[in-house]
């Protein structure tokens, strides 16, 4: 019966329609998104009737409308459109993603939220942001894009360790890095803080990810939205969230790109004739003009080997050596699709990465599955696969005569290989080339990153969520030092590790989302969670080796040594969260997370992080509602705590280690126990507002934070008499605020041409509140926690330039003369000289600008970086900026060494082994501000009609340009590379650090 | 599914996640400390701990020596290693921030508070009586060993004859577990220091057996007496305690100089060494003395034509040719050390001659062998010719370089015999550590140096 009921009723309204509105006709067209794709889904309604339909999967739609009404185009993320029907019957529609980006979707962790009514400071990266960076590393594509996130590659070694930090510095022992949250699998760095694998540098735990799969990245800044991830929330959180299908049709896309790369600086060095000149000078200077000749001509004699230095025969330029002209070549695809029950996504990327220092590459291949589907109304269940393979070659760590940067202060005058073409083993200091012909250090990751999930909707305002993951990590390493490599002399050496992590975490939670009476919105998540990592490494060295044809550890005749080692850790949370809106303009989020951590102390065990938030917009309000101006305004605010638990997995237990003398086992101290540590507790608040005028054409977020952070994990030096060196230990409060700006802004739109602008700028200014012990100062080496500065502050002798007199280099004494000022006469000696808090590692205010422009088929995009307030200390200055102190190649601003009375000039008398300014000091520190053209794309789309004609539905070739134009004065090496071998306590210094890749790509994009 | 099956499944899955013992997890890789200091076998582990702590490259594995070697001469050696920090001790400008003046301090602190742990806690040690004295005369041993260098290099030379009450090092003489106590502690005199290092060394030597496999025996301790009684110009004792060791300890020269060296086993000369193998220990002096192939860094330390002069016979005496010319970078080098894994001798029985003719020889008497003998009898090993005498404490001070040279002795001779290093007076400021950085900036109590600022 039932079936004929309906079918009478159609047609008696599709009769009625008929009768009701006589001129109609039949509209048809097609709608595409910007980039020429099929826009299935999208909302075609007859302005002003409840006259609607959607398009079809190839984007086609046809409706019933009369000449002079209206047609609404409206999509989720793209801007509407209306039209008014002419005479024609067919009207095709491009849409635009919606700039404004006001009913984004924002991942929350455990869900997601609309931009508009987010209470919580939120930045958003889309998968187009992440392609515009061409860069093994994902990370260095959220370089400038949001406000008040610095992300550094510690240096330009391709696998380099990447350092984030949202909102400043809050912690400084304890991990600085953010959490990062793939689909909902916290990411544990397998690698990190050991020290039995790699070599000493770290590497990017995120490098066996690939930007194809990349769907978005959202940042949570402030401690209202990353408070869901309670203790391990303090450094930000960073959600990514992998590509799915999307109802239409099924698209492929494929990309190839192939890039090349140079270093964005290299240093300038003495010239064969500037390095005998200096040193022949300062060793007169030292030992008078016979000795002292006699003294520089022997080293010379035996730097050049069996060549004539005299004759300036070789001039060799060690920087040249340590770099390499790098390439890139990526090819990736995906296939997605959905119909109304299964969505699925698949893709597959292949990189190789031949880095700009010399031996330092990458080959990476990874492969995705993200399949969900529906059986019923009810449930619904779905699998994300990773799978990766990464195998790096390593060079040294910063610290090592074997890394190629160190060659940089080799003596020009040695030639780099003898005329037999090997490496010249005989140079001022290990010649790294014989590490780059006879050694190799080769790291393959394998990672398997799944995660399966399941959906129960109970009724339509309440849904049980199910989701288990597993994140396994595998990492072998094989390193083989061969006869001839540097230093040899166990007739070869070969080390292999194994390193094998796993982590599992399973969540579970409930989510009720319901509109009470059209005006009530309530969405409560209720939930917990589970994490557990394992770790277990071993490895096995083996030396004296037959020849370096087997050079396994099996080739070596004598086991030399070995580890085995076995960590776990485990978190246990409960959380919950509470989102209300009332009219949709008055919003309170409330969230509270207890988190267990087997990491502390059994009285410390647990810890909770609440927060709250509320916001107002404003402009839905009847006094604002028809303004022409203002088209959005929202104020928000908000408070949460959070915690940070990086500190290893045993950091408060007072521990001894084994040890072994002479092959007896022994007992030794191992670190010093502190019951009372615990967590260390940021508090934030936020305070912002979000704006849109002139119909959102400029747009905006203003932000006020303030960010305390109590109890401060820091590894504090010990009375070194005492017997041990460092104490973990919560010291005192640091205070960081600041304020953010986005702007946002629309400049011209036409049919041919857009241009829009986006700019951020976020502030950090940091101070220490108090210290333990009546706040007195922890000094580490050179840096200093000091109440009243920035954590970490450089703690330096003043260096004071040079007495035009003599040539002698000066500190300013800067002993306290007891009225609270400071003795500024200079010092020759440096143990007179006392330190001075002498300047910030971490910079007070980063930036971006970003311009986008399409014209027609061409786009045009590119984005400036800018960082501003940050020093960084040279810790190879004391061998290399030294006016000719010892035989290491100079910078070549030595050369205005003061030479004669009246001589001014801040570079001392050359000196041979004289100590003429070699105390480290100022004279070594540099500020390193920057501007940067961080990258730039000019892309062109074929049109349409051609496309068509070959079967694709877009084939865009593009340029891309990355780190192309850096505008600084810093003296050393670039103001983003620092050293790798630094423990997280002594931030801020380079040490023959490589400066990053400036890279020029050029790619084509096929969709069909 | 029906809709109660799914609540009573999520239900379940929520209340499994309660189970919060799992976040009971103890390290496997290391011993929790209240677990440590509990049992005998752990006390004696601890004991083996403390050697390897004080063999490591900071101290006795290389860089003690080394330092206090550069520190000693300014013709006799050139430095051209790299390293900054060692530079400023061969230029006798010393920084308060020198990194191994800070890890000598260091490593010794850690020393000598596993030396503590093991004398605090010696009644844990029960088997029996000779064990017990065994473990607490070792650690006695240690703990003065590590106190004797301490004194003589960051504090005042000891004058003798007078009271020597500048400003020593700080005593700490019990084992710190507990380390959120203050931990500052003042100096204490060098008087004070002595009579420490004298009093664990007799005891020592009352507690060892005179055979202890390759630990310090009750020989060693007495050679430390020697040594001591030595620096403090204590003769009578020092010959007395050196003739002891010649006596008794059996230890006897080598048949050949070169056979006192690079050796992986103890030789018959060796009273005392900290033990190396291809798998544990560092003999560090190595990689500053050695060229590449021998396991060094191409030859950091160059012997200068300065030392060459010194030798009487330099045609006979092997020690005159004890070098070798680092393919490196062309230096003429020591063959004192050219085996990576060979063990790091701290005493070797030519020191106790050296020892007992010299003290013999400033007391009138003639224990054990008269001076000039026992002089000639040590150059004999080195096929040197004879001197002829008399004796003069010059030629004595030189034979102590002949033999001795490149293993740390040279500063303290030197102070001893109120010599100058180039132009510089043995009790110049300049050659004594400064207190490191790192110490004064942590302990409020300590006081710096004269010379090294305020």
């Amino acid at each position: 019966m039932k079936p004929k009921i309906y079918g009478l009723l159609t047609l008696l309204l599709v009769l009625m329609t008929q009768f009701s509105i006589g001129q109609e006709k039949s509209i048809s067209g097609m709608v595409n998104d910007q980039d020429g794709l099929p826009l299935p889904g999208v909302n075609v309604l007859v302005k002003g009737t409840t006259n609607g339909t959607q398009t079809d999967f190839d984007g086609n739609y046809i409706i019933e409308a009369s000449e002079g009404q209206t047609l609404v185009f409206s999509y989720l993320g793209q801007r509407t459109v209306e039209r008014t029907i002419g005479s024609t019957n067919t009207i095709n529609v491009e849409m635009v993603e919606d700039a404004s980006q006001l009913e984004e979707v924002i991942v929350v962790g455990y869900g997601t939220q609309s931009k508009r009514t987010l209470t919580d400071n939120i930045a958003k990266l889309t998968s187009d942001d992440i392609s515009e960076v061409p860069n093994p590393n994902l990370q260095n594509a959220l370089v400038a894009k949001a406000a008040g996130v610095q992300v550094t590659q510690t240096n330009g070694k391709v696998e380099g360790g990447i350092n984030i930090r949202v909102r400043g510095a809050a912690s400084i022992s304890g991990g600085t890095q953010p959490l990062y949250v793939l689909d909902g699998i916290p990411l544990i760095d397998p690698v990190g803080g050991n020290e039995d694998v790699g070599n000493g540098a770290q590497t990017n735990p995120l490098l066996t990810l690939s930007a194809n799969e990349i769907e978005s990245i959202d940042i949570l800044k402030d401690a209202s939205s990353a408070a869901i991830y309670g203790a391990r929330g303090a450094n930000g959180v960073v959600l990514i969230t992998t590509k799915r299908g999307k109802q239409g049709k099924a698209s492929f896309s494929l990309n190839l790109s192939q890039g090349f790369s140079e270093p964005t600086n290299k240093r300038e060095w003495l010239n064969s004739a500037e390095y005998v000149e200096l040193f022949t000078e300062a060793a007169i200077n030292s030992f008078g003009e016979a000795d002292g000749r006699a003294e520089a001509e022997a080293t010379f004699d035996f730097l050049a080997g069996d060549t004539d230095w005299r004759t300036g025969e070789v001039d060799t330029n060690w920087s040249d050596l340590a770099f390499q002209n790098g390439y890139q070549t990526d090819a990736d695809f995906s296939m997605s699709g959905a119909d109304a029950k299964t969505s699925y996504f698949f893709s597959g990327a292949y990189n190789n990465t031949t880095g700009i220092i010399r031996s330092n590459e990458l080959e990476r291949a990874t492969a995705r599955s993200n399949v969900s589907h529906k059986f019923n109304d009810k449930f619904t269940a779905g699998m994300n696969l990773g799978l990766s393979r990464t195998e790096i070659d390593r060079i040294a760590n910063d610290n090592a005569f074997a890394t190629p940067l160190q060659a940089i202060a080799q003596s020009p005058l040695s030639p780099a290989f003898l005329p037999d073409g090997s490496p010249n083993p005989d140079t001022l200091y290990g010649n790294f080339l014989l590490d780059d012909e006879n050694a190799f250090f080769k790291t393959i990751v394998r990672r398997i990153t799944g995660k399966v999930y399941g959906e129960y909707q109970f009724i339509p305002s309440l849904k049980f969520n199910s989701d288990f993951s597993y994140d396994y990590f595998s990492q072998t390493e094989d390193n083989y030092r061969g006869q001839n490599a540097l230093f040899q002399s166990t007739n070869g050496q070969a080390f292999a590790s194994d390193l094998g992590s796993e982590s599992y975490v399973y969540s579970n939670y409930l989510t009720f989302d319901k509109l009470f009476a059209e005006r009530h919105n309530i969405n409560v998540i209720l939930g917990t969670e589970y994490t557990q990592n394992n770790r277990r490494i071993t490895s096995v060295t083996s030396q004296q080796f037959p020849g370096d044809d087997l050079p396994t550890v099996s080739g070596g005749a004598e086991v030399s040594s070995g580890t085995g080692i076995e960590q776990k850790n485990a978190f246990l949370s409960y959380f919950a969260r509470a989102t209300y809106s009332l009219d949709n303009k008055y919003l309170i989020k409330a969230s509270i997370r207890r988190d267990g951590s087997s990491r502390f102390g059994e009285n410390q065990r647990f810890g909770t992080f609440p927060a709250i938030s509320a916001g107002w917009i404003m402009s839905e309000e009847n006094f604002l509602k028809d303004s022409s101006t203002l088209s959005f305004l929202k104020l928000r605010a908000s408070y949460g705590e959070l915690g940070n638990a990086e500190i290893g997995n045993f950091a408060s237990r007072f521990l001894f280690t084994a040890v072994s003398y002479n092959q007896r086992p022994g007992l030794a101290p191992f670190q010093p126990g502190n019951p009372d540590l615990t967590w260390e507790k940021s508090r934030q608040s936020d305070f912002g507002a979000e704006f849109g005028f002139l119909d959102n054409r400029i747009t905006g977020e203003l932000d006020y934070y303030i960010k305390d952070t109590d109890g401060l994990l820091f590894a504090v030096p010990l009375v070194p008499s005492s017997g041990s060196d460092i104490i973990n230990r919560n010291i005192g409060k640091l205070r960081g605020k600041g304020v953010e700006i986005v702007l946002n802004t629309r400049n011209m739109e036409t049919d041919d041409f857009s241009w829009t602008t986006n700019f951020n700028l976020g502030q950090n200014v940091n101070e220490i509140l108090s210290l333990p012990n009546a706040n007195a100062d922890i000094v580490n080496g050179q840096n200093i926690n000091r109440v009243g500065n920035s954590v970490a502050a450089f703690y330096l002798r003043e260096y004071a330039g040079v007495n035009p007199e003599n040539g002698d280099a000066l500190y300013y004494i800067n002993s306290d003369n007891g009225d609270g000022t400071l003795n500024r006469n200079t010092t020759t000696d440096p143990n007179e000289a006392q330190r001075i808090v002498a300047g910030n590692p971490f910079p007070e205010w980063i930036g971006g600008l970003t311009n986008s422009m399409t014209y027609k088929g061409l786009d045009f995009s590119f984005t400036f970086q800018g960082e501003w307030g940050a020093s960084i200390y040279n810790g190879g200055g004391v061998y290399q900026s030294v006016n000719g102190d010892f035989y290491d190649n100079q910078d070549r601003n030595q050369l205005r060494r003061w030479q004669q009375p009246g001589d001014i000039t801040d570079i001392p008398q050359a000196r041979l082994f004289g100590g003429n300014g070699t105390a480290n000091s100022t004279r070594f520190l540099d500020k390193a501000d920057f501007i940067r053209l961080r990258n730039l794309t000019l892309g062109y789309s074929l049109p349409s009609s051609v496309v068509d004609k070959m079967g694709f539905s877009r084939l865009r070739l593009y340029f891309t340009g990355l780190n192309l134009l850096t505008f600084t004065d810093y003296a050393f090496e670039d103001p983003e590379a620092r050293s790798d071998v630094n423990g997280s306590n002594s931030p801020g210094e380079t040490f023959y650090s490589a400066p990053p890749a400036k890279t020029y790509t050029i790619g084509l994009n096929i969709n069909f | 599914m029906k809709s109660y099956q799914v609540s009573f499944l999520a239900l379940c899955s929520i209340i499994f996640m309660g189970c919060e013992n799992r976040l009971e997890i103890n390290p496997t890789d290391n011993l929790p400390g209240e677990l440590a200091i509990t049992s005998e076998a752990n006390i004696s582990a601890i004991l083996i701990g403390t050697y390897d702590e004080m063999g490591q490259a900071e101290t006795y594995g290389g860089e003690l020596p080394l330092m206090t070697d550069l520190l000693g001469t300014t013709d006799q050696v050139a430095w051209g290693g790299t390293f900054s920090e060692p530079r400023q001790a061969y230029t006798k400008n010393l920084l308060v921030d020198n990194f191994f003046v800070e890890t000598i301090w260091q490593n010794s602190y850690e020393s000598i508070n596993q030396a503590n742990l093991v004398i605090d806690n010696i009644d844990i040690v029960t088997s029996s009586d000779e064990e017990k004295d065994r473990i607490e005369g070792e650690a006695k041993f240690l703990r003065a060993l590590a106190y004797f260098d301490l004194v003589r290099n960051y504090g005042a030379p000891y004058i003798a004859g007078q009271p020597n009450t500048q400003p020593g090092v700080p005593l700490r003489l019990s084992g710190i577990l507990d380390y959120s106590v203050p931990l500052d502690v003042a100096r204490s005199t060098v008087d004070d220091v002595y009579a420490q290092i004298i009093a664990d060394a007799q005891s020592a030597y009352d507690l060892l057996p005179s055979v202890n496999s390759f630990y310090a025996d009750k020989y060693a301790a007495q050679a430390l007496l020697a040594r001591t009684y030595l620096q403090q110009g204590n003769y009578a004792a020092a010959r007395d305690a050196a003739n002891d060791v010649l006596a008794n300890s059996g230890h006897v020269l080598t048949t050949t100089f070169d056979g006192a060296f690079n050796n992986d086993t103890d030789s018959s000369e060796d009273i005392f060494t900290f033990q190396v193998t291809s798998q544990t220990g560092i003999n560090q002096l190595v990689n500053f003395y050695a060229s590449q192939e021998n396991g060094g860094r191409g030859g950091d330390v160059r012997i200068q034509e300065a030392y060459y002069n010194l030798f009487d016979d330099p045609l006979n005496d092997e020690r005159a040719n004890f070098f070798y010319i680092s393919p490196d970078n062309d230096q003429v080098l020591s063959s004192k050390y050219t085996n990576q894994f060979a063990n790091v001798t701290i005493f070797r029985i030519a020191e106790m001659h050296l020892i007992r003719l010299e003290c013999n020889f400033r007391e009138g008497t003639a224990v054990g062998l008269d001076p000039l003998t026992e002089i000639n009898a040590l150059r004999a090993r080195s096929n040197a010719a004879p001197l002829a005498g008399p004796l003069t404490l010059d030629l004595i001070f030189n034979e102590r370089q002949l033999e001795l040279a490149f293993e740390g002795f040279l500063i303290h001779d030197i102070k001893r015999f109120e010599n100058n290093v180039g132009s510089l007076p043995f009790d110049d400021d300049s050659l004594v550590f400064p207190i490191p950085q790192a110490e004064t900036d942590t302990n409020p109590s300590i006081v710096q140096n004269p010379g090294y600022g305020g």
